[in-house]
């Protein structure tokens, strides 16, 4: 096995491992830091398969913006800091079919899918003082940050303009939405 | 000429021609570790005792003098307490979490000196994301210190906990634009592609009146983010008595400690990489002659050099300004540096299209 | 527009207040000479005190030993924490007539904060601020004093 595989089964563990602890843990800001860690361990995937702009915005996205906004949400409600009660049997047993259902549909998604072999050699390769001299990332395979954003903005086939101006509707409406909320209502009588 | 470089080629050399490659990949990661380790120990060594210095002649002091000339050895002999002291855990603490937060932030902060590029062709890792991966990691760090705040069952810890976590969320924003607007001129988020394009002049200088004020912003904003003051609500020693970090005593609050003043440096590095050049010497233009002379300083301490001016001027921030209130702090943020650096980025995006900058 | 001029001289007002109170602590920094720590012990003989330094409460005594204190217990009802108590005595004057003196002016320096407060209230100026400062003793006894000078008596025309 070489060191490469190693660090996979060593990432996943850790993944598998930070999850499981997360939807077992009694504790409610402690399951909060291991989905962290889990989350974490799926950004460092994405470095060991050489996608760093995918793990950079994973971290960006939900260990910078989700679970942070988790932990404050569970800063701010009452009697968090108390064990929880151990769920109802039926309740257990549901929320394991549903994981297992899912899990079910993304093995089979996975499964129908035909890989291709690698061929780019091992993904570490040498040079970690010397960087300037052999470690070269993997720009041709189209995942460097120029072909991403190139992409994200392209309106020819194949090109995420449309979804791009969707969501950024979407996210102003939200923002809109939280002004209003916030917004102090000045009296009718002033 | 002597460079730390070739030093590290010869060692790349020698390792992959004797060793079996991932042996030698090993190693390699070992020294790169250690090294990392020494140079915290030594940055926390240095800094506090610059911190104590500084601000004991802003405040028209002396500052430590006892041990040592001058009180040099004076942060060795705190470490050396703070070594000997007990690591306490409070009873009531959620004691894993406790234990594990001083290290989670030390982890992150180690992290972040990955893509720094000390001198020249000195760097862990010069992945093609650089700046993006700095922010990424940046924002790991509010977890550790929410970590500690919650995990201390402490009413203190956990409303600075909460001030921090605010704090370096809204902040983040406007440090991220400051960043974008240099990568908008170079066209590139690798390190070693924003030094280079710094060749014939540092960005802070060839980006007009747009490169100033995104420099500003940056220097603020990563001072709220860094938790010092005028932005250390998350400490804010008379309201708080220690913030986060009330209940750590010993090498843990020592991580702490520490971690701060490398997140200090490391900032800094960062600023100094994407303002002033990194190791770049100090070019003018097509001055050849005078950037001839600039060449024969050493890289290295070009570097360290800027790094240390930087962090001379956020001491300098810390020493004259009083503390934020908690809505002045995000009412800065929101009304002043985000809009600003909005509009900044906008004259940038126009600078860099028709070509304006130098 | 208004509302934009605001916030346009907001940021540069603040921007120059900044400015300002970092040109105070720069020049501090370049100045070694502002510094105004004192090395005690290292500089016991050449140590300068301020002079406004409050270091216990004396009572000034003349040439002739004598004083400028009536006894008339303003410093005694301005101090904050009864540091002062004054014993008074009737002394007869030549003409036969009694007349209200000081008899002992007893000080806790143990109990003084140095407030300034009875050197204010004296209406004859008859205690002043020393600049001595080593007060520690063995015994919390020695720290009562008796300010005015054994056999001292109050100077001639003061009323």
């Amino acid at each position: 096995m070489s060191a490469s595989a190693l660090m996979f089964y060593i990432l996943s563990a850790f993944i598998l491992g930070a999850g499981l602890l997360a939807v077992t843990t009694r504790k409610i800001f402690r399951s909060a830091i291991w989905l962290l860690f889990s989350l974490t361990g799926i950004a460092g995937l994405y470095f060991w398969l050489q996608m760093e702009f995918v793990a950079a915005v994973q971290i960006v996205v939900y260990v910078g913006g989700i679970v942070v906004l988790i932990i404050f949400s569970i800063f701010l409600t009452q009697r968090s800091g108390m064990e929880l009660p151990v769920p109802a049997r039926g309740r257990i047993l549901f929320s394991a079919l549903a994981a297992l259902a899912g899990f079910a549909l993304a093995f089979t998604l996975i499964m129908g899918y035909h890989f291709q072999p690698w061929e780019g050699g091992a993904p570490l390769q040498g040079g970690m003082l010397a960087a300037g001299a052999a470690a070269g990332p993997v720009e041709a395979g189209g995942a460097s940050i120029g072909n991403i954003g190139t992409q994200l903005l392209s309106a020819d086939q194949g090109g995420y303009l449309l979804p791009f101006e969707v969501v950024s509707l979407l996210l102003l409406a939200a923002m809109i939405g939280c002004i209003v909320i916030a917004m102090k209502v000045k009296s009718a009588d002033k | 000429m002597f460079s730390i470089e070739h030093i590290t080629h010869l060692i790349d050399a020698w390792l992959y021609g004797n060793l079996p490659p991932t042996l030698a990949l090993l190693i390699e990661c070992l020294i790169v570790g250690l090294a990392a380790i020494t140079l915290f120990a030594v940055l926390g060594l240095v800094l506090v005792l610059m911190e104590r210095k500084v601000s004991a002649h802003m405040q028209i002091r002396l500052g430590p003098n006892r041990v040592g000339p001058g009180g040099m050895f004076q942060t060795v002999a705190d470490t050396l307490k703070l070594a000997m002291k007990e690591g306490l855990t409070p009873d009531g603490a959620d004691k894993f979490l406790f234990n594990l937060a001083p290290y989670l932030v030390i982890v992150v902060s180690m992290m972040i000196l990955a893509p720094v590029a000390f001198a020249k062709g000195v760097q862990l890792w010069d992945l093609n994301i650089g700046v993006l991966y700095v922010t990424a990691i940046s924002s790991l760090s509010v977890i550790g210190i929410l970590m500690a705040g919650w995990a201390s069952n402490n009413k203190y810890s956990l409303l600075g906990a909460m001030r921090s976590g605010a704090q370096i969320v809204s902040y983040e924003l406007s440090a991220g634009m400051s960043l974008i607007s240099i990568v908008v001129l170079t066209g590139s988020l690798r390190i070693s592609d924003i030094i280079a394009s710094q060749q014939n002049g540092w960005w802070l200088f060839k980006g007009h009146i747009p490169a100033v004020i995104s420099f500003a912003i940056f220097i603020i904003a990563v001072t709220a983010e860094t938790n010092r003051a005028p932005f250390d609500l998350a400490e804010a020693e008379s309201e708080l008595t220690a913030g986060f970090h009330t209940e750590y005593s010993g090498m843990k609050f020592a991580l702490f400690f520490l971690a701060e003043y490398v997140n200090i440096f490391i900032v800094c590095a960062i600023a100094a990489t994407l303002f002033l050049g990194g190791w770049m010497p100090l070019h003018i233009g097509n001055w050849a002659g005078f950037n001839h002379v600039m060449d024969y300083i050493p890289s290295s301490i070009w570097f360290v050099g800027k790094v240390f001016s930087l962090i001379f001027l956020i001491m300098w921030f810390r020493w004259t300004f009083p503390r934020l209130r908690i809505d002045q702090l995000l009412r800065l943020e929101w009304k002043y540096l985000l809009p600003i650096s909005m509009l900044n980025l906008l004259l940038m995006t126009l600078i860099a299209i028709n070509g304006w900058h130098f | 527009m208004a509302f934009l001029n605001k916030y346009i001289s907001d940021v540069f007002g603040a921007v120059r207040s900044l400015l300002k109170g970092m040109r105070l602590t720069g020049y501090y920094f370049t100045h070694r000479r502002e510094i105004i720590t004192q090395q005690y012990p290292d500089n016991k003989e050449q140590m300068h005190l301020p002079e406004r330094f409050r270091g216990e409460v004396v009572m000034t005594h003349d040439a002739n030993n004598e004083h400028a204190c009536t006894g008339c217990t303003a410093c005694e009802l301005a101090c904050p924490n009864a540091t002062i108590k004054i014993i008074t005595k009737f002394d007869i004057s030549p003409e036969g007539k009694k007349k209200k003196a000081l008899d002992t002016f007893v000080y806790h320096l143990e109990l003084c904060t140095m407030c300034n407060l009875c050197i204010e209230a004296c209406p004859t100026d008859a205690i002043k601020m020393a600049q001595t400062f080593e007060h520690s003793v063995t015994d919390r006894s020695q720290l009562t004093k008796k300010l005015n000078k054994p056999g001292s008596k109050i100077r001639e025309g003061i009323e």
